[in-house]
């Protein structure tokens, strides 16, 4: 860790000069990071390193928040910063701390990276196909010490890659906890769908099943469950306390933010605002418990609990995300899934999804879908919309499947602040649901 | 912004580059500070950001590498070891004279004054449409300083200074309708709030009240918000070498590509443009190419180092939009040539039968190899040269070809978004294109 010669007693010390009110919330955010990236072959320069560290103070006052960042760990700054967001005289004076950081000497280099496409490609021609992918492949690292006034939790660290693939038929993109040997074969699979399906036409509308594979369960999580359960979503269609108790999705439904089973390398045990993180239970049994919040949101309300509290970068207050979704196996088997579904649809992969947050549409963007006649899978068809309202949509599960999976992750951007999100999910079944024809319209 | 001698820093870490065996390399390193405001109905921001960093790019005739940081390089590394493809550095050039805008020099908004701006969005909003508020408004004004010194001799400095404000908005009724504005200036003090209330407003209205029309053609009013759109679309068409050989099957008989009203200019140096300046990210001077002249297309937007494989000059349009991103050719200033003495309002006079669309609701979809494209819009339908009926939930669709070949006249109220860069466009009155629910 970056942060075992940071004085954060000294830091915690000088927080505290500024946090004149028994409700401020003032912390320090400390970060160091590096992302290593191999771009396509044809593209320079070669490899590409970035490698960043700073700092944010930060001071919450009554509803408002003052956030002054560096790019630089350094004394100095860091008593420059307090004085910005401190509401004192502008000539007030903090102590610097020291907080020199070691350098990061390490080699500038992720050897990992190189061997992934040549073993993508290889996984391709064994699905008898080949054609032409750039791929982009990163791994990420970052290393945060969050210090309080008074408390200062463990530092944490995330690893992760990234994996993008440009073809003829579009982009693909996923992330990973680790390059293994199942990496290449799970991107090749995706790959060779993608491919195959390239000409397939969009169905026409339809409304009836839809069996839904893992890692597009993990998409329609964080979409319908996640985004619309954090407290400054819920804000906007009212106060956030008055979700918990509404049934809002089907009773076979529970799922979980629970950033402490995260796979390992982006496990967390705190927050990116030092608040520890639990196993939320944000559906039980279909009924809201637990919406996700941050330190600010859970200040307006006892029955909101800080801990999902998590930040893009230094440079960007924290707010109420969450990082890994599980939603708890079922009964059901995948053929026990498609049984019994004399016509429908399974959605095995997903390109985006959306939420708006005050109709409470929720739109699924699907690359292609399968059909499914008497109970098993038939022709492909092409790109497809699933879309409706989240209270209607999530009641109309009527089967979860088993076993769960690690089912993928994804980047999410809402508010402009990009974070890794992850997933533990199995196969559902939904019923009387909408899915009209996706790509060019017309 | 001058030939400089390099600083102290520049020179070391270039030395330490080129004794590591890498005659090729460059660094360039930045400084920012900007401010950036939030407000929400729930919560209020205020964030002061300072930024120091670095990029460096060096190789040998076998590979290269990309390196950023913060903070100042260190001559001593860790470096990466170069791979991939070789590097390519300009040498250096003339530059142009240029008069540094005198607004670069103006401080950056203060709190009270950017909190004020926003606020005072939210009461024009509301009042120009009873039961609008905003959702959310961001503000962030910005100024940066920066150099390039490569071992080929170049050497530049430059400065820019650029406001952005992003803004979503719900109208009355449920479930409300929402709409979005994002715009990018030099200065946020530019910022007009009334005319930026009337955009939302009037676009909450028509999608509130609108309704997607029959499958439908005309004559078609296309606002700036929407003309950028389909323009940022092209963009692949216009730039690299590759381009020529793509647009090629635009052409028509005489060899058009567009209406004989159509001239596409990029320009990095473009006067009072919110990117202006006299250099590009590798230090290149910019100047204005005409890609598309009355119809014809001249050449495409082309960096240094392309102009060697196609025909066209090359223009310092290699962008370097902060120091994280590796440098890429592509438009600074692309815009729409506007004609002077045609007011949008006689644009809309002229509409017997038609539509003036305003804005679009969400992304398009471009399939330049079927040269196909179909964009989700909202606005009016017009009778006699007036609104007859709102119109939302719609597409506009058509080729490629007929759009650029159909444009029968622009206005003068050229627009500048941020898109693929700043791209601009007045009002184009279009006709062959077709609407649909």
């Amino acid at each position: 860790m970056p942060f075992s010669e940071l004085d954060t007693a000294a830091v915690a010390r000088t927080l505290s000069q500024i946090a004149e009110q028994p409700e401020d919330v003032v912390d320090a955010f400390f970060e160091r990071r590096e992302d290593v990236e191999l771009p396509p072959e044809d593209e320079g320069p070669g490899l590409r390193v970035w490698r960043e560290e700073g700092f944010a103070v930060r001071l919450v006052r009554e509803g408002r928040t003052w956030l002054a960042t560096r790019d630089a760990i350094d004394g100095r700054p860091f008593a420059e910063a307090l004085r910005q967001v401190a509401r004192a005289f502008s000539a007030a004076s903090y102590p610097e701390p020291s907080l020199r950081l070691p350098p990061d000497e390490t080699p500038a280099a992720a050897p990992e990276l190189a061997e992934l496409p040549a073993a993508v490609n290889r996984a391709l021609r064994a699905h008898h196909v080949g054609f032409p992918v750039r791929y982009t492949v990163r791994r990420h690292r970052r290393f945060v010490q969050v210090v309080g006034p008074r408390l200062v939790p463990a530092a944490q660290s995330e690893v992760f890659y990234s994996v993008t693939a440009d073809g003829s038929w579009g982009r693909w993109g996923a992330l990973f906890p680790r390059l293994d040997g199942g990496v290449a074969e799970m991107i090749s699979s995706a790959l060779a769908g993608l491919f195959r399906a390239r000409q397939a036409p969009a169905p026409a509308p339809f409304r009836g099943i839809a069996v839904l594979a893992p890692s597009v369960v993990a998409v329609v999580l964080h979409e319908a469950v996640a985004h619309a359960l954090e407290a400054d979503v819920l804000a906007q269609g009212g106060n956030p306390e008055s979700a918990v108790g509404v049934a809002m999705a089907a009773e076979s439904l529970d799922v979980l933010d629970d950033p402490g089973a995260a796979p390992e390398g982006v496990r967390r045990t705190t927050d990116d605002e030092g608040s520890p993180v639990f196993r939320r239970w944000l559906l039980r049994g279909g009924v809201v418990e637990q919406p996700l919040a941050d330190a600010l949101w859970a200040r307006t309300s006892p029955v909101l609990v800080p801990g999902a509290g998590r930040r893009g970068s230094r440079h960007l207050p924290p707010g109420p995300r969450s990082s890994h979704l599980e939603l708890l196996a079922g009964e059901t088997d995948e053929a026990g899934l498609l049984a019994g579904a004399d016509e429908g649809y399974h959605l095995g992969e997903t390109s985006r999804g959306s939420l708006d947050p005050l109709s409470g549409e929720f739109t699924l963007q699907l690359p292609y879908a399968r059909r499914i006649r008497r109970g098993s899978l038939a022709e492909t068809v092409g790109p497809c919309i699933l879309r409706g309202r989240v209270a209607d949509l999530l009641t109309r599960v009527t089967a979860v499947g088993r076993p769960s999976y690690p089912a993928g992750a994804g980047w999410c951007a809402k508010g402009g602040q990009k974070l890794p999100v992850w997933a533990t999910a199995p196969a559902l079944r939904l019923e009387g649901v909408e899915i009209t024809p996706g790509g060019m319209p017309g | 912004m001058t030939m400089v001698a390099v600083t102290p820093e520049h020179q070391e870490t270039l030395v330490a580059l080129v004794r590591r065996g890498w005659p090729d390399a460059e660094v360039f390193l930045k400084k920012g500070r900007s401010r950036r405001l939030e407000l929400s109905a729930f919560t209020q921001t205020s964030i002061f950001a300072q930024e120091q960093a670095w990029a460096v790019r060096a190789g040998h005739h076998r590979g290269s590498f990309f390196a950023a940081g913060t903070g100042e390089p260190d001559p001593a590394g860790p470096w990466p070891e170069p791979t991939g493809r070789a590097l390519r550095l300009p040498e250096p050039a003339m530059v142009l004279p240029w008069n540094e805008p005198s607004d670069f020099d103006a401080p950056l908004i203060g709190e009270r004054e950017g909190l004020r701006l926003l606020e005072s969005l939210g009461r024009e909003l509301a009042s120009e449409l009873p039961g609008a508020r905003l959702l959310s408004a961001s503000l962030e004004d910005g100024s940066s300083e920066s150099e390039i010194a490569n071992s080929r001799g170049l050497r530049a400095r430059t400065r820019a200074r650029v406001a952005t404000l992003f803004l979503e908005a719900a109208g009355p009724g449920r479930p409300a309708p929402t709409a979005s504005v994002y715009l990018a200036v030099r200065e946020a003090r530019k910022i007009n709030p009334p005319a930026l209330a009337r955009r939302l407003a009037d676009r909450l209205a028509v999608t509130a009240q609108g309704a997607p029309p029959e499958r439908d053609r005309g004559e078609i009013l296309l606002a700036p918000a929407v003309a950028v759109r389909l323009l940022a679309g092209l963009v692949p068409l216009l730039v690299g070498p590759k381009a020529g050989g793509l647009i090629s099957g635009l052409r028509d008989h005489r060899g058009r590509i567009g209406s004989e009203k159509l001239t596409l200019i990029d320009n990095g140096r473009l006067s009072g443009g919110t990117l202006e300046a006299p250099v590009d990210g590798e230090g290149v001077p910019t100047r204005e190419a005409v890609l598309v002249e009355q119809g014809f297309f001249r050449q495409p937007l082309l960096a240094w180092w392309q102009a060697e494989t196609a025909a066209g000059h090359p223009s310092g349009c290699t962008r370097r939009a902060g120091w994280r991103d590796v440098p890429q050719p592509g438009p600074t200033h692309l815009y729409v040539k506007p004609d002077a003495k045609i007011p949008v309002v006689a644009l809309l006079g002229s509409i017997a039968q038609g539509y003036y669309l305003i804005d679009t609701t969400g992304a398009g979809h471009f399939d330049l190899a079927e040269g196909k494209f179909a964009l989700p819009v909202c606005g009016f339908a017009v009778e006699g040269g007036r609104a007859s009926a709102p119109v939302a939930g719609a597409w506009l669709c058509g080729r490629i070809a007929t759009f650029l070949q159909g444009i029968a006249a622009v206005g003068r109220d050229l627009t500048f978004h941020p898109l693929d860069g700043m791209i601009g466009s007045p009002t184009l009155l279009v006709t062959g294109l077709e609407l649909r629910g």
